[in-house]
This record gives C-alpha cells, structure tokens and sequence, in this order.
C-alpha cells in the first residue's frame, strides 16, 4: 500500500538551522497494516508522516501509495487518499465553523466544492448518527461552534472527520499527546474500532512503548532519519515495553559515549 | 430628509465594497489593499463601456470581472511567489492606476449625458421622491444581495472558503487547493469592490482616476463599526454587518455634516471612533473569551456607554458650533439659501469662493441679513461632495453654486431641479453641462476659460525667438491638465521651429524629477499647463530648473512671486465675481435657462524681473508693454504709488517717521554695532530732526521667529529699515520689497543675492559691506611665524559669511608662503572631529574666521588648540580673551555707526537705487602676550607697534 524508497529530506539546507530528518529512509507497508512508530526525538517519526501526507517533496527517492507515485503530488492532491489526524487538537477543525460544517467539510474530501447548499437536512442527520457513535454526547451540538468543545471532543471528531471518506491510509501523529487520559483512552478506543472496522492501512506515532506494542500489527523504531527496528506482530507479543526502553538506551549509550566517559573522567580525577 | 436618505443611498452603493472587504479581511484573513485600485477599476470599466454605448448593466457585470481580475493577481502574486499579502496588493494597486488610466483613456468620464441603471431607475419611479425611490430600490437590491451572499457562504464552497481562511493547514489536509481558493476569494472580494465602484460612478454622473484613493479605509472602518454595531456572530449577521457598517459610516458623515462639522475633522473622528470600538471589543472580547460573541449585559453596558459618549461629543459640537443651521420654515422663506461648494482647498478655489462672498456683499445679497450663505469644501473628498449636495438640497438651497470642475460634475448630477451655477471650471462643455455658451441644461450657468495658450506660446516666442525646445509636465489623471496641454500642443503646432518635450507625473511626489529628466533633455523653457498636482508641487519645479537656468513659464498668476518667469492666466477673483453677478440675477428671478455661459473677463500678464535677471533673460519692451502685473513692484519712493500718500497721511496726523533696526541674533560683534549706530544716530540730532521713533527687533537667533519679525515689519509699514547681520539681512530682503533699508555687518551682501555689484542692487535697499579682514590676518601671522607652512581651517560650508571668508584665505594664504588645509562642518557636533583631523594634518596654524557654527563652539576649539601648542589665528578682538593668539577684526562699533550714516542719507531723502555698497573695514590688530611667552614665539616690534591691544589672554 505504501512504498517508500530511498527518501532524504534536509530542512534549511545550507544553513546553520539545517536538518538532516531523513536519510535514505525505505519502509513497505502492506494493505490493512497497522503500523505504530517509536523513535527518540528528531529521529523523523513526524517527518515521515509529512511525507507520505505530502506536506513537502523529498530532495531523494520516492513514495507511492496504493501502487500511484505520488512523490511530487501535493497535500492536498493526496487528499483522497491519506487522511491525517495531528498531534495539536486545535490544527484538525476549523474552530469558527460547527460541528456539522466541519464533519460536512470532511465529506468534501477528495471531490469539488460546488456553491451548492451541500448540508442538507438528510446529511444533517447523517451527521448525527455518526457523531452518536463517538459516545460523547456531542449528537446535541451539531449546530455548536468547534471553538466551544474540549480537546478530546475534538480529536475524537477528527479522527471520525479522517476516516469517514475511507481513505486508504491513515496517519496519526501521536494524537493523544495533548489529551488528558480519560480522552486519551476513549480516542485509542475509537482508533482501534475504526481501523479494524474499515481495514485501514494506518501509521501512528507515539511516545507511548505500551501504546505502541498494544496497538498495531507492526511496529518500526526509528533513529537519525532511518528504521533501525522492524517488529513484527508475533515479535511484539514478545516483548515489553521494558525491552523496548532498553534498546533506547543502547542508542543513547552508543551516542554519548565520548561524553560519559569525559564526565568520569572528569569526576574521578578533579 | 435628501441628507440622510443621500447617505443611505451613497451607503448601500459602498456596501458592495464593504462586503468584499469583510471576504477578504474576516473570512480570508486577509489584509487586501487592492481595493483602492479595484474601486477606480470597476468604476472606469463602466464608464468606459456605458459612453461605447454598452448596456449599463452589461458594463456593471464588466465592473465585477475587472475587479475579480485585479483580485485574482493579487493573489496569484501571493500565493506563486510567496510574496507577503499586503505587499502582493500595494504593487498590484499601484499598478492599476496605469491601468485605469489607460481603461478609460483620460483620467475622467462624464456619464451625465449617457443613460445609466439610475436613468432605467428614476424612468421607473411611481412617484416618490427621487432620493427615497432609490433609497427603496437599493434596499430591495440590498435583500437579494445579501441573501445571495451568506448563501453562498454557507454551500459547499462557502464552507471551504472559510476553513482556508481559518486553519489553511486543515483545509489543505482536507483537500482543499488552498491557492486556488484565494485566488477565488480575492477575485470574488475585489469583483464586489468594482460593482461598487461602477455603481458610484452611475450615481455620481462620473468615473475619476482618484475615486478610490483611501477606499480600502472605508471599507475596514465600516467593517468593524457594522460588526460592533450589530454584535451578530451568525453568517447572515456579519454579512449584515458590512452593510449596515457602510450605511451607518456614511450617516456619520452626514451627522457631522448638519452639526456643521468641518469635513476635515472627520478623518479624525473615523480613526477615533473605530480605535474605540476595537479597543472596546477587544477588552470585552478578552473577558468572555472570544470577540464579538457578547453575553447580554457586557454587551449592553458598552453599547449604552459608546452611545452615551458618541451623543456627549455630538452634543458639545452642537454648543461648539452655535445653533444647528435647520433654521424654521419662516427664517427659510424670509431669507433664500445659496450654498456654495468646493472641490477642495486650493488658492484657486479659495480666491474664487471669497470674492464670490465679497460681491455678494457688494450687490447686496448679505448673509444672514437677506440671504443665508453656506460655503462647503468637500477637501477633495467625492462622496463628501455628494453629501454636501444633499445637504443643501435638503436645507432647501434655493441656489447652488459649484466651484471647481469636480465640484460642478457631482452637482450637475444631483441637482436639477433649482438653479445651479458653476465658478473656475475649465470647459463645461467636456462634463456636459451644456453643448454652447447659449444652448445648456435649463438649471444651469457658470463661468468658466481656460487657459489660452496660443497667447502664452506668443510671448513666449516674442521673448526667445528661433528655434525652442519647450517642456511641460503634467499630471494625466487631471482632466483639464490633459485638456490644457492638447491646447499647448495645437499652439505650437502652428510654429515647426518649436519642439514639444513632455513628461508626465502620477502625484506631486514625482515633479522634481519630472523636471529634472526634462531639463536634462535640454529643453529650452518650461511651459507648464494649469495642473493642480504640479503647481501644489511648484517649488520643487523651481528648484530642479534652477541649475540649467531654465525659465518658468506658468497659468497660474498667484505663482508667479514663487519662482517663474512669465505667468499668464486669469485672475480667479473675476471667476468669483462673475459667478456672484450670475447669481444676482438668479435671485432676482431671471431663468438661468436664458443666463449664457460667461468666460472670464480679465486676463493677467505677469512677469518677475527678478528671476529675468538671475537667468539673463532679457525682456523686450513690447512684452514689457502687455505686463498687467510686475514683479517686484516697482519701486514706491518716488513713483505714484500708495506709498507717498501714506507717508503725506503720517505727516498730516502728526506722526514721524518710524524706524526699525532688525537683527538676527544678540552676538556681542552685532550689539556692537547696534551701539554704533544708535550712537550715531543721536549723536546726528536726527531723532528731532525727523521726529524718528526707532524700534530695535532681535529675532533672538532663530529662523522661525527672524521670518516672522520680517514679515510682521512689512505688514507694519515701517518707512526705514536696518538690518545688522547676513542672516537679518537675507530674511528681510525676502519680504521687503519697497521699504528702503540698509544693511550693516555684513561680510558679503553679493553672496546673498541681493546684489551683484556695488551699484548693481535690489533698488530699496543698499548698506555696507565688511569683509573679514582675513589677508590681514595672514599677513601677520606670516610675520610672527616666519616658519609655519600650513594653516588649517575648518568652516560650515552651508554659511554664505563663511563660504566668503573661506573663498578669500584660499585666494590669499598661497601669497603669503602658506598651504590652507580645510575641513568642513555641517554642525557642532562634527567640531571636535574635524579639529582633530586637521591636527594630524600636521597644521601649524589654526584660522578661525567668522563661521558661526565654529563660533559657537570657540573654547571647545581653543582648549584643544591650546593642547596642540598650535596657535589660533581669528576675526575678532574679542577672541584674545578666550584663547585666540592673534586676531586682526574689523571694528563692529565703527561699522554700525557707518551703517547708520548712510541710513541717514536714505532718511534726508536720497534714494537707495543710486546709493553704491560701500566697502568698510576698519581693522584692529590684537595679540596674546602670554600665549606668545608659553609658546615661545618672539612677537616682532613691526608688529606689538600695530597691535591696538596686546592682551594677556588665558
């Protein structure tokens, strides 16, 4: 479902600011796999994610979707085929519109905005069906205004927003961070009934090791814009999140090396 | 009842503009300057196809793609290029004005003639009063329009237009072409602005270049007064809202406008007031969490607080300006209401709505006693014109009177069922009021002439004969500038040995280098068309003609002091007064249908002699014949002037002759010689004898307070007056034409202007010259220091005194063995710095003369000279005192009571013309003992002997 290829991506080339995110990234993912990401920070878990979303063209290599190369097709050409929730609630709705507008928006994905009175009575109703589902008793707002919901009613909404065109892919970017727990787990819990509902190809983000050994069918570690660890599912029923910490500081250990050994030195002889 | 439902009209046309504006500024978060361009665009695009015969409302649909077009290149700029959104509009406004230009082909369109949607509107009134069926019209207009618009914006594309403007990055995670949707929200805003703007054009009878100057400004402001008026946070509400705020922006107006409210304070007032509610709504905004979704009581508490102090200030203008002028029904009957308008301020037009007043007077007509006379400008502001109009209509004029072409457009449309007379119109004929002097519309007379031309370009030809080059510069986006030059053009058509150069300006701004180009291209003379822009920016064509020596040729006789040579035009008072005659006439029953048009009567030929000297021109006396006016007026002392008549007054009432010694600033060598002169002239018993009151002024060495010490003496009529000090005598001689003066402490006059020679010299005033006795300095510095090589000097070329000074060491130091090495000052604070570098210089002298920039800072100069061990060379005794070695002065006290002697000559009545600058420099030599001893210098004998004073100095 997604192939991707070689991919490098520098931020701010030539300047002191640049960043090296990607560096010959590959990852295949099949049809209906759930793959949760880990990876210390700027290891380019969200780099990828923009990538296959399409917020910006790699410098190298390529990425198809669904067997379509759409290296250089943008964001919003890729629409039909990706949907996205992002970390920050507040990014996936427009705050000044309603519920229903924005569930309505959603709807529009993938096809043309007519100036058409596309928000019909039926539609309406539609709306609120699919709102119920979310058990967050927002069926009776419809006509609110985003702006006036909690952060977790709002990613809630936007995960049903992402999926309810049947996109082929679906990326989330660790969009429970911001949640306070009891949200989190009602957001997870919608997140796991609706990719398994639908069969979605699905790449997640988090920071969470049991998250991402609970969720999933696969899981990839990523570390200075590469995957360093493939984790199959029979792997994952294996490990703990323990051993995943584990690995982490292995890396870090790897890295710092120099460091550490100057600090004792420094504190054995002064 | 027409003022407020004028304003209500003029709002509901605006309101098109101010809905585009809340598109981009409220939906798309946008800052879109390009309205101001659109605006003009959607206004010349209709005119242009209504006079082609297009259907009105075919050219109204063209307003809308014109307006949509700019839009969309605003956009397209922005999004393609990433180029910041306000600058992506600046460029493509500024752009349009070409553009527009070039839609309409001239920089105005009259329509009044062509058929337009008002036309087909008023045809099919059922009988109601014009101002009220189109107030109805509109509103019915308005319903449709904006039922259409919070459709729109709630359909599909509605939705994705707002969530582009809202989080741009959601909509392009949605889907959403992001670019292409700007690009469709800004043409769809702009498109409404140029429906605006088309519709302004009809209504107002024309399409002008500079109709959208400032629209952007109306359009925010009533934005947000809609917005914090109505408080609705629905769609239906905020589309509303830009309505609403567009009528309730031009009621505004109209309120200040019946409270008697000068236009020009409204400006004010709109900044006021929409920094109010901004501050307001945003403080509420802040406590509830979120702006303009106010809960009950807040919102009320405001409301009713912004009422309370809008209805203070409307109330303490009211007192402010008396009784408000809605006097009752009897006063209107008794005493009938001419109301007069103007354009905007300009000499012009003010001349000419002033002597329209005064002949009023004059034929009887007094304001207040048997007339009420309401004298409006606009300044420069078209929908204030149409406000204005509507308020003399409304107050029931029984005359208007138009002043200025834009003035007489605007009213040749709105009135038309009273008498209308228009004053300093160029052509009537071009905004259609009429098709000949006789043959015009029935309501309507005037006077009007524009420039002739073929007259200037014949005195021109008798001034410079033979082949000419001949530039001229005007502004395209002015009607009767672009009319005035095709005449210049046909004038000189008829002469093949005269070449046209031309350049063109869009605002004042660009005059200077207009001129410039031109007289880089060598052009002969200037003629300049009558072109309000370019003559607002007179003196900056003055300044960039000046170095070529090109001479100035101009219609405007007003000007003609400013700078040129030749000014040949009509005298506006006569515009003023034969509108006043016309009006006379009116008010004493004539028709104005059987009042011809009346050209104006009195043409002037003026001419400044004084500018025809500074370039060498010189003047044949048969143009010297036709001069109606001369500049500088010839001298009044002898003549028959009024001058004598005064004089024979003083002297039959008893009075003496009045005396005023002018001096710039209370230096110690200037007091010195205001000793000098008092002296002398009481010494000479001419006190008695002339019955002599002497009046000393000191301008306390400031520019400001000088200029006007110099004016207010002018205006006082003094019969003698003295200047003492270069400065004193420049700003006097600027305003003093006829008083005979004479000068004193001055080292060069020549350098100042006022003279050429000794006998070659401004006829009023003569004086005496001191030079700086700046060879005798060196000549003695030669003999005491045998040795030195260099002498430094570090002066303010921007003094004249100075650059004299300066300009005689150089002449003179290499005659004596000495090498000048100089550094210049623009202000104190440079001193140190060029002092300094002279040192490293190696200077073995330091000469400082009378530069009064280093004056002021000569201890400063002294203590570091003194470091130095250089010696200090100066051009005043007094300087020994404070550290200067040796200094050879003139003695001031000497030169005042020199400079009062020859003013005694001038009072016994000899004229200042025959009397030649003299040349006086009586000189003291002064020396430091004690310098001499620190720096070990021997002061030869031949010297001490001349010295009048060896002081021992610091």
């Amino acid at each position: 479902m997604i192939e991707i290829k070689g991919v490098h991506k520098r931020f701010n080339p030539g300047s002191v600011n640049e960043v090296y995110a990607l560096r010959g990234l590959d990852l295949s993912v099949a049809d209906g796999e759930f793959v949760t990401i880990i990876g210390t920070n700027g290891s380019g878990k969200s780099t990828l994610l923009n990538a296959v979303a399409g917020e910006f063209q790699p410098d190298e290599g390529t990425i198809a979707i669904a067997g379509r190369d759409v290296t250089v097709a943008r964001e919003f050409q890729r629409a039909a085929l990706v949907a996205r929730v992002f970390q920050n609630p507040f990014l996936g709705t427009v705050p000044g519109m309603s519920v229903a507008e924005n569930l309505h928006l959603a709807s529009l994905r993938g096809g043309a905005a007519w100036p058409r009175l596309g928000l019909t009575r039926r539609r309406r109703e539609d709306y609120r069906d699919r709102v119920r589902a979310l058990e967050m008793g927002l069926e009776d707002r419809l006509e609110n205004t985003i702006g006036t919901l909690s952060g977790g009613q709002r990613q809630a909404l936007t995960l049903l927003m992402a999926v309810m065109n049947a996109p082929l892919v679906l990326l989330l970017d660790e969009h429970t961070a911001a949640l306070d727990p009891k949200s989190a787990a009602q957001v997870i819990k919608l997140t796991r009934q609706f990719v398994e509902d639908r069969g979605l190809t699905t790449l997640m983000v988090t920071h969470s090791m049991r998250q991402a050994l609970d969720l999933g069918t696969r899981t990839i570690m990523m570390h200075r814009g590469q995957v360093i660890e493939d984790i199959s599912l029979a792997q994952k029923r294996r490990l703990t999140p323990e051993d995943l910490l584990e690995r982490f500081a292995e890396l870090r250990r790897g890295e710092q090396l120099t460091d550490d050994m100057l600090d004792q030195l420094r504190r054995a002889y002064v | 009842m027409e003022l407020w439902v004028g304003a209500i009209v003029l709002g509901l046309l605006y309101a098109f503009m101010t809905t585009g504006v809340y598109i981009t500024f409220r939906v798309y978060n946008f800052p879109d300057i390009t309205v101001d361009g659109s605006f003009t665009s959607g206004a010349a695009v209709a005119a242009a196809l209504i006079v082609a015969g297009v259907n009105p409302l075919t050219g109204l649909l063209a307003s809308l793609a014109a307006g949509a077009f700019a839009g969309a290149a605003t956009a397209l700029i922005h999004t393609r290029f990433k180029i910041n959104g306000l600058l992506s509009g600046i460029l493509v406004m500024t752009g349009l004005y070409s553009v527009n230009l070039h839609l309409m082909g001239r920089s105005n369109i009259p329509l009044l003639q062509h058929a337009t949607l008002f036309t087909s509107l008023d045809a099919a009134n059922p009988g109601l009063p014009g101002p009220v069926w189109s107030a109805l019209a509109l509103v019915a207009v308005m319903a449709a329009f904006w039922l259409l618009m919070s459709s729109l914006l709630r359909t599909d594309l509605g939705m994705v237009m707002r969530a582009t403007g809202e989080n741009p990055r959601m909509a392009s995670a949605n889907g959403v072409n992001v670019d292409r949707i700007t690009i469709l929200g800004l043409a769809l805003s702009n498109g409404l602005v140029g429906v605006s703007g088309g519709l302004v054009a009809m209504y107002q009878g024309f399409a002008d270049v500079t109709m959208g100057v400032g629209t952007i400004v109306v359009g925010l402001a009533s934005v947000i007064i809609g917005q914090s008026a109505l408080r609705v946070r629905s769609l239906g509400g905020q589309v509303l809202s830009a309505v609403v705020g567009s009528v309730i922006f031009r009621l505004m107006i109209a309120l200040a406008l019946y409270l008697g409210l000068n236009p020009i304070d409204l400006k004010l007032l709109t900044a006021a007031f929409v920094l109010l509610t901004l501050v307001l709504s945003q403080r509420v905004g802040k406590r509830q969490g979120k702006p303009f979704a106010l809960a009950g009581p807040a919102r009320s508490r405001w409301a009713w607080g912004l009422a309370v102090a809008l209805a203070a200030l409307a109330g303490w203008w009211a007192l402010g300006q008396g009784p408000a002028p809605a006097p009752g029904p009897e006063a209107g009957r008794a005493k009938p209401l001419v109301g007069l308008i103007q354009l905007t301020d300009n000499a012009l037009l003010d001349i000419t709505r002033d002597s329209f007043a005064q002949q009023m007077r004059a034929l009887g007509h007094v304001d207040g006693v048997n007339i009420r006379l309401d004298l409006q400008n606009a300044h420069g502001d078209l929908p204030t014109v149409n406000l204005i109009l509507d308020k003399f209509i409304k107050d029931g004029a029984s005359l208007v009177v138009a002043v200025s072409t834009g003035a007489a457009q605007a009213a040749l449309k709105k009135v038309n069922d009273r008498p209308l007379v228009f004053a300093t119109v160029a052509n009537p004929f071009i905004i259609n009021a009429g098709k000949s002097d006789t043959e015009h519309l029935p309501n309507v007379t005037g006077v009007y002439g524009w420039t002739p031309m073929d007259k200037t370009m014949a005195l021109v030809r008798q001034i410079f004969p033979g082949p000419l080059r001949v530039g001229a510069v005007w502004d395209p986006s002015q009607a009767n500038a672009v009319f005035n030059v095709e005449n210049l053009k046909q004038a000189m058509a008829a002469c093949p040995d005269l070449s046209f150069r031309g350049s063109t300006v869009a605002g004042s701004g660009e005059v200077y280098q207009a001129v410039q180009s031109l007289v880089g291209q060598g052009v002969d003379v200037l003629v300049l068309p009558t072109d309000n822009i370019v003559y607002s920016a007179f003196d900056a064509v003055v300044a960039a003609a000046r170095p070529r020596k090109t001479p100035i040729v101009i219609s405007d006789v007003e000007r003609l002091a400013d700078g040129a040579l030749l000014a040949l035009g009509y005298d506006y008072t006569s515009s003023g007064r034969q509108a006043a005659r016309l009006a006379d006439r009116i008010l004493k029953g004539e028709n104005p249908r059987d009042i011809p048009f009346e050209r104006y009567e009195s043409l002037t030929v003026g001419l400044n002699l004084d500018v025809a000297r500074e370039l060498g021109v010189a003047i044949p006396p048969e143009v010297m014949a036709q001069a109606t006016l001369v500049h500088p007026a010839p001298q009044a002392a002898p003549g028959p002037a009024q001058e004598p008549a005064a004089r024979a007054a003083a002297a039959a009432t008893g009075r003496g002759k009045r005396l005023a010694i002018f001096l710039f600033a209370d230096h110690p060598v200037v007091l010195d010689s205001l000793r000098g002169v008092q002296d002398e002239l009481s010494e000479s018993g001419a006190l008695e004898e002339l019955g002599l009151e002497v009046v000393v002024k000191s301008a306390q060495g400031e520019m400001a307070l000088g200029q006007a010490i110099a004016q207010d003496l002018v205006r006082q009529r003094f019969d003698y007056i003295i200047t003492l000090s270069t400065i004193a005598l420049q700003l006097s001689s600027q305003f003093n034409e006829t008083i005979p003066q004479v000068f004193g402490t001055v080292t060069d006059p020549y350098l100042t202007g006022v003279a050429r020679s000794p006998t070659d010299h401004q006829p009023n005033l003569t004086g005496v010259a001191t030079f700086q006795p700046v060879e005798a300095v060196i000549k003695n510095a030669r003999e005491v220091f045998p040795r030195a090589k260099r002498i430094g000097m570090a002066w303010n070329p921007g003094e004249l005194s100075s650059e004299a000074c300066t300009m005689l060491a150089r002449k003179v130091a290499p005659a004596y063995g000495f090498e000048l090495v100089e550094a210049n000052v623009t202000s104190t604070a440079e001193i140190m710095e060029a002092v300094q570098s002279l040192l490293i210089k190696d200077v073995d002298l330091f000469f400082l003369s009378g530069d009064s920039t280093m004056l002021s800072a000569f201890d400063t100069v002294a203590k570091m000279l003194h470091k130095a061990r250089v010696p200090l060379l100066s051009n005043s005794c007094a300087d020994i005192e404070r550290g200067a070695f040796l200094s050879v002065g003139p003695d001031y006290y000497n030169v005042g009571r020199r400079t009062a002697a020859m003013a005694l000559r001038v009072m016994r009545g000899e004229p200042t013309q025959g009397m030649p600058i003299e040349s006086y420099v009586p000189e003291t030599l002064c020396l430091s003992r004690a310098l001499a001893a620190q720096y070990g210098v021997t002061l030869p004998d031949s010297v001490v002997g001349r010295a009048a004073k060896a002081g021992e100095g610091r």
